[in-house]
């Protein structure tokens, strides 16, 4: 069998199960798996063994391509430690792993014969693609994204705090209020409802500044373009000329940063909601 | 009495314990110690310094929260220095962390071995060098950066330390037997470092043209002011009309929205339905960043354009006011 061909192999092993499948499955991941990840475990431990167990398989493959049994022995041995004590963190999980065929790669490698050690290492990377098939995304979404659940924001209008749920419906009906006032020829009551939007926007900055430290990050969406824009669209609706062709032109630059936010944020947060994280 | 005493303690100490900067160096101070053991001499000080939100910077319930545990790295060097410097960002101190801002880290300078201050002082137990830039607002530009910035563009001809360590007078800078003794009085400033709040006449508010207007005509900073702490003003304005319709306006301004107060900078706001106004009634109030509770900073009443009456108040002449202490 060429490199090449091993290579390809050994690399789908990890990926196989969890690529081909049709659907997505995003199943609640155990609370035991909560002990590894923010906030409980700022350490990540969890993902550490799932990249030292990506790094050792690749230090097989690599090592038996160059012809270095020696260390690929030393790296399956490696292996087969994280992966027995990985199977040991989350019990729940207990049922996919199956250490014996981490030994069983151990005693392929020893043997030197790349047919028995390519088929022991589809056997265990079996196991871990099951297991990914079915986790990898909820983890992903429960775990690598903070929660908003202990973000408060104050109403620059009621100066009320509220979670962010309530804020973003508070400042959406006031968007839609201008809309609708506007259409309604009601110019007094859409300066109001359009002065508000503005304002909640505004404080809205504030919230991105609790987790992202870096201004930079926060300017890349809302920077001095957006809040100029901003400005804009309550000078006019202040003006109370009730003028719906530049309310609403300068309405779909002060809305582009929704979906900016919403694009990383939002499926992440409704899933943490369902899963109750 | 001390002009007695300083030159027989000065010639028995010469005369039996050798040379004298030797006899009473106390080699612990240079070693970085607890804010507590400056208390030993600079008791007075310390006691400034204990009631002050340095003193807190690190135990702050506040910060512990909003730095998720002392796991947001960004916010920790700032909240417990190793050595303050100007313009510089600190590193984060490794020992002694619930010190906050403590002596050591804004006076003790590693370059040197001494403890730095602004003034010339003659200390047996550790070696002391006058430093001025600790009477220049840059010294706090480390970390108070924000502020930093926004004081420069006031173009202030107040320093960070005119109006928040205020002067005291001329005092002991140290309270322990017998070295009290060998000083004489020398001018003093607060290690309290009081948050001032803004005075009526430091914020401007007129109505013209159909709108609303505040200014900060006395803060030489934005209105209010942080890094990443998140304190707020608020405007509740309660808009009389003729007709006996009432509609209440509430704004609130902070660092984190940017739209805080610059100096010199007016904020307008458009109050609708201008011409039928009769009277304004406008409460300002700030929260700072750990407090709970909001102050009122001024409350006074505005007259609608073209009515007998009609009154811009505030401080038309500008200028910079003082504030007021807010503790005590």
């Amino acid at each position: 069998m060429g490199r090449k061909t091993l290579s390809l192999l050994l690399a789908g092993v990890f990926l196989g199960a969890s690529t081909l499948a049709s659907e997505v499955v995003l199943k609640k991941p155990p609370e035991s798996l909560d002990n590894y990840y923010p906030p409980k475990s700022k350490k990540w431990e969890f993902l550490s063994k799932m990249h030292a167990m990506s790094t050792y398989f690749y230090g097989i493959n690599l090592n038996i391509n160059n012809e270095d049994w020696k260390n690929a022995l030393r790296w399956a041995k490696e292996l087969k430690k994280e992966y027995v004590a990985t199977s040991k963190m989350v019990p729940e999980w207990k049922e996919y792993f199956k250490p014996k065929l981490a030994d069983e790669l151990v005693k392929a490698v020893e043997s030197k014969n790349v047919d028995n050690v390519l088929k022991a290492a589809q056997a265990l990377g079996k196991t871990c693609a099951e297991c990914h098939a079915e986790y990898q995304l909820s983890v992903k979404l429960a775990y690598h994204f903070p929660s908003f659940e202990s973000i408060k924001l104050e109403d620059p209008i009621e100066f009320m705090e509220m979670d962010t749920g309530k804020y973003m419906e508070k400042m959406t009906n006031s968007l839609k209020a201008l809309k609708i006032y506007l259409m309604q020829g009601d110019k007094d009551n859409a300066a109001q409802a359009g002065e508000e939007f503005v304002e909640r926007v505004r404080a809205l900055k504030g919230m991105c500044s609790k987790c992202h430290t870096s201004k930079l990050s926060v300017e890349a969406i809302m920077g001095k373009e957006y809040m100029s824009n901003l400005d804009k669209l309550g000078e006019v609706l202040s003006s109370g000329s009730g003028d719906k062709g530049k309310v609403f032109g300068l309405l779909q630059k002060a809305t582009s940063a929704c979906m900016k936010c919403h694009n990383v944020h939002l499926v992440p947060a409704v899933v943490q909601e369902k899963f109750e994280k | 009495m001390r002009a007695f005493l300083i030159p027989v303690l000065f010639s028995l100490t010469l005369l039996g314990c050798g040379p004298f900067e030797e006899v009473f160096v106390e080699k612990d101070l240079l070693e970085r110690p607890q804010a507590k053991r400056c208390s030993d001499c600079h008791a007075d000080i310390y006691k400034e310094w204990k009631e002050s939100r340095h003193a807190l910077a690190w135990k702050s319930e506040s910060y512990r929260r909003e730095s998720e545990n002392y796991t947001k790295t960004k916010c920790l060097a700032c909240h417990a220095p190793h050595q303050v410097d100007p313009e510089k960002k600190p590193k984060l101190r490794a020992e002694f962390k619930d010190d906050g801002v403590a002596c050591v880290a804004c006076h003790f300078k590693e370059e040197t071995g001494a403890m730095h201050g602004p003034l010339k002082v003659w200390s047996p137990p550790h070696p002391s060098k006058q430093d001025l830039s600790y009477t220049k607002s840059s010294f706090c530009a480390g970390c108070h950066r924000e502020t930093y910035k926004e004081w420069k563009l006031a173009k202030s001809s107040k320093s960070c330390q005119d109006c928040h360590m205020k002067s005291l007078g001329k005092k002991d800078l140290i309270q322990k037997f017998p070295f009290y003794l060998f000083h004489r009085a020398k001018p003093r400033h607060s290690h309290r470092f009081t948050s001032l709040i803004a005075s009526e006449e430091d914020i401007k508010v007129w109505f013209e043209g159909g709108r609303l207007y505040l200014e900060n005509v006395g803060v030489p900073h934005n209105l209010p002011t942080a890094d990443q702490g998140d304190p707020r003003l608020y405007l509740i304005a309660r808009i009389a009309y003729k007709d006996g319709k009432v509609r209440t306006l509430r704004r609130m301004f902070s660092p984190q929205a940017e739209n805080a107060l610059a100096p010199g900078r007016p904020v307008g706001i458009t109050i609708t339905n201008a011409e039928g106004v009769s009277s304004i009634k406008i409460k300002l109030l700030r929260k700072l960043s750990w407090k709970k509770e909001k102050e009122l900073i001024l409350s006074r009443e505005i007259h609608g354009e073209g009515l007998p009456g009609q009154v811009r108040r505030g401080n038309p002449e500008g200028g910079e006011g003082v504030g007021k202490d807010s503790e005590g």
